[in-house]
């Protein structure tokens, strides 16, 4: 399966909240990472059908989405940000009518939720109300909907917002085990929910795409230009003005993570650039830090 | 599809505070019934003490059904001298006389006066009435037609035609019909239980972020606005029937009595001059039908309303603030002239004795039509213009939008 975006662009009053956004993607985890309003959710709404497009399309192996009908509903499966969902209904039986909603016949939808059920670590809690769960209970629920129809494309976005470190990482474990032949799509802001599991990350800034690649490519971009300088607590303000990724204190002082084009300092020297290295380095590029 | 309806039906009405509400309104509703009796009636005993055994018991049998010359005259042989001896206004007011049926001649006088002789004036008298009325529109057809008037005429001639060989042969116990038909409580009962159902339907999907969800499903578009629009109409179907059912009920068990079903609708002295030729039975089943059109209507409205707004509060007290506006002009317009006032106004389905009460008609392209009818096909215009608009602006999936038209592989 491939998905094809070719200068697709929508405008928002005299703002692009995308702007003719083109790539290309096959099979496996595409992590979508952007600041708040980056267009990751513009992006997602519009793929989905939720938004229209102002120009461009979308091919789903080379047909456009908008002439495969119906059919291309059935090929997707999205878990929205934030979903409540009914909290009047119990677990089970909102899959099943999730799976109505899906057209999947009533034994193998009860069957498939059951199964995923199992898979998200939900059986025990498949009599209780929605209402009763936990944020990562709830988004569980919500990659299980997602998945009922066996979809050849997953959409998931900001799935981990809200939800502490263990379901955190609980949720990328997940992610990864139903990432199998299928394309997974993951927004989020959240650098580490897709900087193990991740085959490509898509970088947005204001509606537009800055890079496209493999999360060693994009690393490998800015080798060079992340630094690391250890300073004293009378030293640490005249650094503020860099860009620091992170901050850490020990016995021997404060050590600082610069990203910089340019050596920083007398004392800095070279560290391996991360992900989140990368994410700062683009969305700050052009910025006040 | 069955499936989704049964969803949405779970999801929307099977609540129980939607359930409590129901059945708290439920028992006000006959609590209400049974003061209207105990207040209203002649025959409770907070009225009068002993007209109601002295009805059931001692005369009801010998005056009931049809009306012979040998049942008046007996009933005269009562009635006129008390009223005699009550005319002069001189007799004891003692309310322990032996020689009298409730202790008090002019307490006698008023229970034949009131439950028997009146009421049989009433219908006996009807025929000659009823004959008056056609003899009249006879002559204004003669008229009407020399001028050429073909409206006038035409309006006669359904005069004519609705009030030919009307006649009341039969005397029964009309008081249970007589408050059932002028009993409005439960209709406002029911519109507060549809405005607070229906208020959840389509804004429980927004409330929860589930409109985003539904969009992306191939049943969550316009199939599930379809079964909305159906659940939302067996809800409003299902609550009018059962609040029919407990006024026709609980009228016939606070009254005691269902002697007058078959009696026409015309032996209710309010509604001498309906246009109906029904039976008090068949116009019960007619009023039920007619509400529930008019609870129809104003749901598919509220649901129209509740389109544009992300939580149930605002739009709930907009609807109600329409639903009083309704009333309001209803009770303005109540026995005027200005007969389309009157029907264009959808609460008038609700309460509709003044649709059904009298002979009235609109004119609508040079064709006199009676007004229940013209009210009737009205509230199906508005209810098809809500449901339209409903389905314009419920959200859509955009992708598939063309291709649901282009591909018509659209199955559930």
């Amino acid at each position: 399966m491939e998905i094809s975006f070719e200068g697709v662009s929508k405008k928002y009053k005299k703002k692009w909240a995308l702007k003719d956004f083109s790539s290309h993607l096959e099979d496996g985890i595409y992590g979508l990472l952007g600041e708040n309003g980056a267009g990751k959710t513009t992006l997602i709404n519009i793929f989905v059908g939720i938004l229209k497009s102002d120009q461009g399309r979308i091919l789903i192996d080379g047909r456009d989405i908008e002439k495969i009908g119906i059919g291309f509903l059935s090929q997707i499966g999205y878990l929205p940000q934030y979903p409540q969902f009914y909290q009047d209904f119990k677990v089970i039986e909102f899959l099943r009518y999730m799976s109505v909603l899906k057209g999947i016949p009533k034994g193998k939808g009860e069957k498939r939720a059951k199964e995923l059920l199992e898979m998200v670590n939900l059986s025990e809690a498949m009599d209780m109300k929605i209402g009763a769960l936990s944020g990562g209970m709830r988004q569980r629920v919500g990659i299980a909907q997602a998945m009922l129809n066996d979809p050849d494309i997953l959409i998931l976005d900001e799935p981990t917002a809200g939800l502490d470190p263990q379901e955190r990482i609980r949720f990328r474990n997940l992610i990864t085990k139903f990432s199998k032949n299928r394309i997974v799509l993951l927004a989020t802001h959240i650098v580490s929910d897709i900087e193990h599991v991740a085959n490509q990350v898509i970088l947005l800034k204001s509606g537009e795409l800055i890079k496209q690649g493999s999360p060693q490519q994009l690393m490998d971009q800015i080798k060079g230009k992340v630094w690391s300088i250890t300073v004293t607590d009378d030293t640490l303000e005249e650094m503020l003005d860099l860009k620091i990724s992170r901050m850490m204190r020990d016995e021997q002082g404060i050590h600082l993570r610069v990203i910089a084009d340019e050596k920083p300092d007398d004392r800095a020297i070279h560290v391996k650039p991360n992900l989140e290295d990368v994410f700062l380095y683009y969305s700050s590029e052009g910025e006040k830090w | 599809m069955v499936s989704l309806l049964l969803f949405e039906l779970r999801k929307h009405f099977m609540k129980k505070p939607l359930i409590i509400a129901i059945v708290c309104f439920s028992l006000l509703n006959v609590a209400k019934i049974s003061s209207e009796y105990h207040e209203k009636s002649l025959l409770s005993p907070e009225t009068n003490l002993k007209w109601h055994d002295l009805y059931w018991g001692d005369f009801y049998e010998q005056f009931s059904g049809v009306m012979t010359d040998q049942k008046i005259e007996t009933l005269m042989s009562i009635y006129q001298p008390l009223e005699k001896k009550t005319a002069d206004k001189t007799a004891s007011t003692d309310s322990d006389n032996p020689n009298t049926y409730t202790g008090n001649l002019y307490n006698d006088h008023l229970f034949f006066k009131w439950n028997f002789v009146d009421p049989m004036e009433y219908s006996y008298l009807y025929k000659q009435y009823a004959n008056d009325v056609v003899h009249k529109a006879n002559e204004n057809l003669t008229f009407f037609e020399a001028m050429g008037n073909d409206y006038e005429y035409e309006k006669n001639r359904i005069i004519l035609d609705r009030f030919q060989g009307r006649r009341i042969d039969s005397f029964a116990y009309t008081e249970m019909f007589q408050y059932y038909i002028h009993y409005d409580f439960s209709a406002f009962l029911v519109i507060l239980i549809c405005l607070y159902a229906l208020m959840s339907v389509f804004i429980i999907e927004k409330e929860t972020d589930m409109d985003i969800l539904l969009v992306t499903t191939q049943a969550g578009g316009q199939a599930t606005t379809f079964v909305k629009i159906l659940s939302t109409t067996l809800f409003v179907c299902a609550v009018s029937f059962w609040f029919g059912c407990i006024d026709f009920i609980s009228f016939a068990h606070f009254f005691g009595s269902l002697e007058a079903i078959s009696l026409p609708i015309y032996a209710i002295e309010n509604f001498a001059n309906t246009s109906l030729n029904l039976s008090l039975g068949e116009y019960a089943l007619l009023s039920l039908i007619v509400k529930t059109i008019g609870f129809l209507v104003v749901s598919y409205f509220c649901l129209f309303i509740s389109l544009f707004f992300r939580n149930a509060l605002l739009p709930f007290i907009i609807c109600l603030f329409f639903m009083l506006g309704f009333i309001y002009f209803q009770e303005a317009f109540m026995g005027s002239e200005r007969i389309i006032l009157k029907v264009v106004n959808p609460f008038n389905l609700l309460i509709h004795r003044e649709l059904f009460r009298g002979t009235e008609f609109v004119n609508i392209f040079g064709f006199p039509v009676l007004s229940y009818t013209a009210a009737i096909f009205l509230a199906f215009v508005y209810g098809g213009i809500s449901l339209m608009a409903i389905f314009l602006f419920q959200n859509k999936n955009t992708v598939y939008r063309i291709g649901v038209s282009k591909s018509g592989d659209f199955e559930i």
